[in-house]
């Protein structure tokens, strides 16, 4: 049901004006994927930072909640960019992009880093004070830093993974795959 | 005078040195006369090395390579957005910069190891293609700038005495020619996967 939903909203999205027009113009999609790409440097550059100092691989010297305070504007603003243009690169080609495995994976990913984020920041808060000047952060927020590492790590490889082919619907026949990508004319065709 | 001058400056001398010899090269044609010798180089690496085959045989281990290139270079432009603004006083202004230089450097020299290292793999699977490319070699020569830039000029000035006693333009100097570096061969990349 949700595929069906989502497929028809993609071909809604698809037949738009502005849609075409960003597919079309050759520039405009490059500019939009390049400004995506290099706004890691910023976004996911910032993040990194903060996670190796809580665990204690860069800057040990100097207070955890500073790092993450100081670099908390640059990170958003890099984030922010990415959504735009994310959303522009979805938009662009979205029949496409909606029925990608990885991109849905990327989602799901993306989805779960912003959960662990959101809890890191409710813990960082709350452990204010007591460890900020030590060399490591508490476990908890080891913890947190490692998985936003990993969850980052994957959101990059499942965004590097969409131009790739292997699993697209046409290339498919496995039925769990088709439904995970959301393959609904090739699941209906079985 | 003219020994101490040189020095106190030979890491720099060095690098002007070698600029002049890349210039002199290109000037009396020789790297146009070295550059169609390289193509078989190119050309084994792709086909006939390990790395090449592996890249070429299996799309998902070189799409994983290329997510751990991507990550690498995020890494390094976290890392020198954070030690450049703060050389130009806009991020971390309450850290000392000494302390944000020598902190991150470690981290930096990881990176761009990985970097490199991931960037060869890559590189050798379309051996055949970016060998014609310019923007290839225009990003190789910007990150080897890069390199040259951080070890033998930015690093061992920063590092030579405390920040208040080097000339405050000298220091936003080195920040503003780092990021554009850096920029550059993160751009050149992207730029290579366009064409």
């Amino acid at each position: 049901m949700i595929n069906e939903l989502l497929l028809q909203f993609a071909r809604w999205l698809e037949v738009q004006e502005y849609s075409q027009m960003l597919l079309a113009g050759y520039y405009s999609y490059n500019w939009l994927e390049a400004t995506h790409v290099l706004t890691l440097m910023v976004s996911i550059g910032s993040l990194f930072i903060i996670d190796f100092r809580m665990l204690g691989l860069i800057l040990p010297n100097v207070s955890a909640t500073a790092i993450a305070d100081r670099l908390h504007k640059p990170m958003i603003i890099g984030f922010v960019i990415m959504f735009i243009t994310g959303f522009l690169l979805v938009y662009a080609k979205p029949v496409e992009t909606i029925q990608s495995l990885w991109f849905r994976i990327k989602m799901i990913l993306l989805l779960m880093a912003f959960i662990n984020a959101w809890i890191f920041n409710a813990r960082m808060r709350a452990a204010e004070g007591s460890w900020d000047n030590d060399r490591i952060a508490p476990k908890n927020l080891r913890i947190g830093a490692i998985i936003s590492l990993v969850l980052w790590c994957g959101v990059v490889t499942m965004g590097r993974y969409i131009p790739y082919d292997w699993v697209d619907c046409a290339n498919t026949t496995n039925t769990a795959i088709l439904w995970a990508a959301g393959c609904v004319d090739q699941l209906n065709a079985l | 005078m003219f020994s101490t001058l040189l020095g106190q400056y030979s890491r720099s001398f060095t690098v002007l040195l070698v600029a002049i010899v890349v210039v002199l090269l290109e000037v009396f044609g020789v790297r146009s006369a070295i550059y169609p010798g390289l193509l078989p180089y190119f050309e084994w690496i792709k086909y006939s090395s390990w790395i090449g085959i592996i890249g070429t045989t299996y799309g998902s281990i070189y799409a994983t390579v290329e997510a751990a290139h991507l990550l690498s270079m995020a890494t390094i432009g976290g890392l020198v957005l954070a030690t450049d603004l703060r050389l130009l006083g806009v991020l971390l202004r309450d850290v000392p910069s000494e302390t944000v230089t020598r902190g991150t450097h470690k981290a930096f020299s990881i990176a761009l190891t990985v970097a490199i290292l991931t960037g060869i793999f890559c590189a050798a699977g379309v051996g055949d293609k970016v060998y014609y490319m310019e923007v290839f070699w225009i990003k190789m020569l910007v990150l080897l700038t890069g390199a040259c830039f951080m070890y033998f000029i930015k690093q061992p000035l920063l590092n030579s005495k405390p920040h208040s006693e080097i000339n405050p333009w000298l220091i936003r100097l080195l920040a503003v020619t780092s990021i554009l570096i850096w920029f550059t061969v993160a751009a050149t990349g992207r730029w290579i996967g366009f064409s």
